[in-house]
């Protein structure tokens, strides 16, 4: 009675489901990250913001000193920020993670809750704390330890407490995710076996969650290498960083052709880096074959675990129809 | 918990929905007719001012605001001219907007306050004849010091900024024709050259002066300078009365080799679709009785003669709201660069990637 | 290591989290206007914001945006994850690697691309605009968090529920949903989040008729946060809080019957 039903819902979920997420990428990722790549290779108008010659100029003045100091000074504060953010991040999650399980998602909650509040407000309170009238320095001065107030703004210090603050908890959140799934039985084990902590942690819990980490860093790092207001206001906006170059172009020099090639490179940059999260997620799951994980976050094909009975819903839709 | 965590988040939205559908959108209006769009700075006509003319002609005005001119003019060439009815960009962006037939010739007969205006603030090289735009607010880029370190009356010249004592105690402004306008003045050329070999050496006094700067200005270059953090940088003159009143060591020069002037002006963009409206408001905002508040609120130099002359003795007689002859003594003001603009914004990319 | 050691570690980080928030909630009741000094105690930046309707207007806008944009993201994140999930179809893979992309790449080229596609459609900018920007935003991030829960969950659960009768919807709704709610909630929070936060998706996205707050204060920044913005974000902040402590003691009370 119910299966010829079944099966056109079925199929009628199924086209909708899919056929929304392909309008929805089409129409809201895709053309418009084409139109990008297309002004990328456009000349600049006088009066236009584009102008339809093609051209590889604006790549070739990519190679040029400027935007390679740009870059390479980019990426190496978005690397160390992200570094701090794993250091500091790593013990947080896993504590956190560890947590008896009712106060979980209440701690999780109270990541959340400050990013509620504006971030350039948030920036901006950082001033008031680090600043040269600000709370820790009065507190150092209060307490004699210091004499003349430390300039901590304007400093790649503040730029480096400024990323680590907003971008902590996308650095928290994947981390505790992986830590959650882990096995905690498996850490007992190893000691079972004689491993001491270090490498218990070491050779089982940093490698399981290791897809974790490498999801955190590249939420930390990719949108370090966009954000521009946290240099802005903290660093004082002394070295010109990749966010800045690109939003200078489209709001400042009115070069768009530049600027949307500029947004390419940082494109391919992001690229590179699935890749080697893609690499990484292959090897761990190679491990959960082997039934040390339960499942890791990357291809679709690797979260979906190659085990399974049915290629897909529609076989089992018919298998299904069959047997009943 | 799991449930839990989803209720919650239900409950949540459901509230904030309810909030959103239920609170009065903005005040309500009597009289309905129309409304004006205006774009603006930031913190620059004050929300009371607003409120009075909605008052008194009915007409309801949405308030939209803007960091930078650039930021702006991307924005005004984005919408080609429409959407906004009353802009107010800085000089020279007046005539950026003009060449890339972004604005609307006005009509002067239909501003009954415009006699209000200064003479020597009109007919500027980037409007000539105000044929597009009207001043709203004036202002000197001089610099400021403290006196907890710096001796007073001991700063009269921009090249003093590069006195080795400085060395990571200066704040320089971000905007690139600040910058550039006061390194050309100081080499005693004009702010809007377009000589090559003058726009190099203004760049390589910017260079000389780069390990002096700790911070390049995009927020509040009052903040740092009334919380101590730095101890001199080029500021606006309305910008240092209103840090003076919060910190009152410092002190204001208008330095001897020439300000860098500026002003901001009401243009009518050329899509704009309440014309009539537009008007009312640009009007209104050069009435002295309205002007005055202004200059109060923000402590602007306003070209409003007659609003001037309603402002408070202290305020009147300082010189520097309302600096003299004596104190824009080769100043200069900002007009187009035309295509010259490119070379200055290679430099300035330069100067941000050296070290 | 000692639990007090470990606890304290928490507690740091927490305080790390917490510390700006406490400094806007007080500086919101000085009196001095620009500086970080502190001059006496004043509500006079919560009169200012009052009267301040355009700051109030915009933040209502924001709100808007984000209730609609983090509803819609919600929606069509779950639905794309589990089309991931259950189906085999063409351009599978690669609209993954597209949604992955898409949590990670800058916003300003996002908002950008969008700005380009808007123009050359002549979609005028404003509520439709920002809100079909944001919940491009939102989505991918709901779409992963679905997906990362969805990974752990065993298909032969699903495939029961078929063999028992149930219909694909019925299975979904049955099965796969109340599985998945957590994450899908969590989805909607973070898209909340990011919507109320972002300001250059926003900056590029909306017109002149529909100003949001992040925008808004991103051009007061330029001339000084003045505090009625602190006063702002401290009832935000408040407001919040006693939302999220009112759904739980409400959940909580639900449970108990």
């Amino acid at each position: 009675m119910r299966p010829p039903v079944a099966g056109k819902g079925g199929s009628l979920f199924r086209g909708t489901s899919i056929g929304t997420t392909w309008f929805w990428l089409g129409a809201f990722a895709l053309l418009p990250g084409l139109a990008l790549l297309l002004v990328s290779v456009l000349d600049k108008g006088e009066i236009d913001f584009f102008i339809p010659v093609l051209t590889l100029r604006n790549y070739e003045e990519l190679l040029g000193p400027v935007f390679l100091t740009v870059l390479w000074d980019s990426v190496r504060l978005a690397a160390l920020s992200t570094l701090v953010c794993l250091l500091l991040g790593y013990p947080f999650a896993y504590r956190v993670a560890r947590a008896r399980p009712k106060w979980r998602p209440w701690l999780l909650l109270l990541v959340i809750i400050p990013f509620w509040t504006n971030s350039l407000i948030r920036t901006y309170a950082l001033i008031l704390i680090i600043g040269a009238q600000g709370m820790v320095n009065k507190v150092l001065l209060g307490l004699g330890i210091i004499h003349e107030p430390l300039a901590m703004m304007y400093t790649d210090f503040a730029v480096f407490v400024g990323l680590t603050y907003t971008l902590l908890p996308f650095m928290v959140l994947p981390l505790y995710a992986s830590i959650e799934k882990l096995d905690p039985t498996l850490g007992d084990a190893a000691k079972d076996l004689g491993a001491g902590s270090l490498r218990t942690f070491w050779h089982i819990t940093l490698p399981l969650t290791l897809p974790g980490i490498v999801a955190g860093s590249m939420l930390v790092f990719l949108p370090s290498l966009g954000m521009f207001y946290v240099p802005e206001i903290l660093g004082g906006a002394k070295n010109l960083l990749l966010g800045t170059f690109i939003k200078n172009q489209f709001l400042q020099a009115n070069n768009w052709p530049l600027g949307a090639a500029a947004s390419t490179v940082l494109t391919i940059l992001l690229v590179l880096m699935a890749g080697l999260y893609r690499f990484v997620s292959l090897r761990v799951s190679g491990r959960e074959r082997k039934g040390l994980l339960p499942g890791a976050l990357g291809d679709p094909d690797v979260m979906n675990g190659k085990k399974r009975r049915a290629r897909d819903g529609e076989t089992a839709g018919a298998k299904n129809a069959g047997g009943a | 918990m799991k449930k839990t965590l989803c209720l919650r988040a239900a409950f949540v939205s459901a509230v904030f929905a309810a909030l959103v559908l239920f609170l009065p959108q903005g005040p309500a209006h009597a009289a309905d007719k129309g409304q004006v769009v205006v774009y603006n700075w930031s913190e620059y006509i004050p929300q009371s001012v607003l409120d009075d003319f909605t008052r008194e002609t009915g007409i309801k005005v949405v308030y939209s605001t803007f960091e930078s001119n650039e930021a702006m003019y991307a924005k005004v060439k984005l919408l080609r001219g429409k959407s906004y009815d009353v802009v107010v960009p800085s000089g020279y962006f007046v005539d950026l907007l003009r060449r890339d037939n972004l604005l609307r010739e006005l009509d002067h007969g239909r501003l009954s306050n415009l006699g209000n205006l200064d003479p020597k603030m009109l007919d500027q090289e980037y409007d000539p004849g105000n044929k597009y735009s009207i001043p709203y607010m004036w202002g000197a880029l001089g610099f400021a010091y403290n006196s907890k370190f710096v001796p007073d009356g001991s700063l009269t010249r921009w090249d003093q900024m590069l006195d080795p004592r400085f060395k990571g105690k200066i704040i320089l402004t971000d905007d690139l024709r600040d910058a550039f306008g006061l390194a050309l003045r100081s080499l005693g050329h004009s702010v809007n050259s377009k000589a090559p070999e003058e726009i190099k050496a203004a760049f390589e006094f910017l260079v000389k002066l780069k390990p002096s700067v700790r911070v390049f200005d995009v927020t509040a270059i009052k903040q740092a300078l009334i919380s101590e953090e730095v101890w001199m940088g080029p500021i606006w003159n309305g910008d240092y009365l209103v840090a003076l009143e919060e910190n009152d060591r410092l002190r204001f020069v208008f330095p001897e080799e020439g300000a860098v002037l500026w002003a901001d002006s009401f243009v009518i963009p050329i899509g704009a679709e309440n014309v009539d409206n537009a008007y009312i408001f640009i009007d209104y905002m050069l009435r002295p009785e309205v002007a005055v508040r202004c200059i109060e609120e923000y402590k602007y130099s306003s070209p409003n003669l007659k609003a001037v002359a309603l402002l408070p003795d202290e305020l009147k007689n300082n010189s520097i709201l309302v600096p003299g002859d004596k104190e824009l003594k080769n100043a200069e003001f900002t007009t187009g660069l035309g295509e010259t603009l490119g070379e200055y914004e290679k430099y300035w990319e330069q100067l941000k990637a050296t070290q | 290591m000692a639990l007090w050691l470990k606890r304290s570690y928490l507690a740091l980080v927490y305080a790390f989290f917490y510390l700006p928030l406490f400094v806007v909630f007080v500086y919101s009741f000085n009196s001095n206007k620009y500086t970080t000094n502190w001059a006496e105690f004043s509500l006079k930046w919560y009169q200012s914001l009052l009267s301040n309707s355009a700051l109030l207007d915009a933040a209502l806008n924001s709100l808007l945006v984000a209730v609609c944009a983090a509803s819609l993201a919600t929606f069509l994140g779950t639905i794309s994850a589990l089309a991931f999930k259950r189906y085999r179809f063409f351009g599978r893979k690669a609209l993954y690697i597209a949604i992955f992309m898409l949590t990670v790449s800058p916003d300003i080229v996002m908002g950008i691309s969008l700005l380009i596609m808007f123009i050359a459609l002549k979609i005028e900018l404003g509520f439709f605009t920002i809100l079909v920007a944001h919940t491009t935003l939102c989505a991918p991030f709901v779409a992963v968090t679905v997906l990362a829960r969805l990974a752990a969950f065993d298909e032969q659960l699903i495939e029961a529920a078929r063999d028992l009768g149930a219909s694909e919807p019925e299975a979904f709704r049955h099965v796969l949903l109340p599985l998945t709610a957590p994450a899908i909630a969590a989805g909607w929070l973070l898209s909340f989040t990011l919507s109320m936060d972002d300001v250059l998706i926003s900056t590029f996205t909306t017109g002149p008729s529909f100003e949001v707050l992040p925008v808004k204060i991103y051009s007061m920044v330029k001339l000084g946060v003045k505090p009625d913005v602190n006063a702002l974000c401290a009832v935000m902040f408040v407001l919040t809080l006693v939302l999220v402590l009112l759904a739980q003691t409400i959940s909580q009370s639900r449970r108990n019957q």
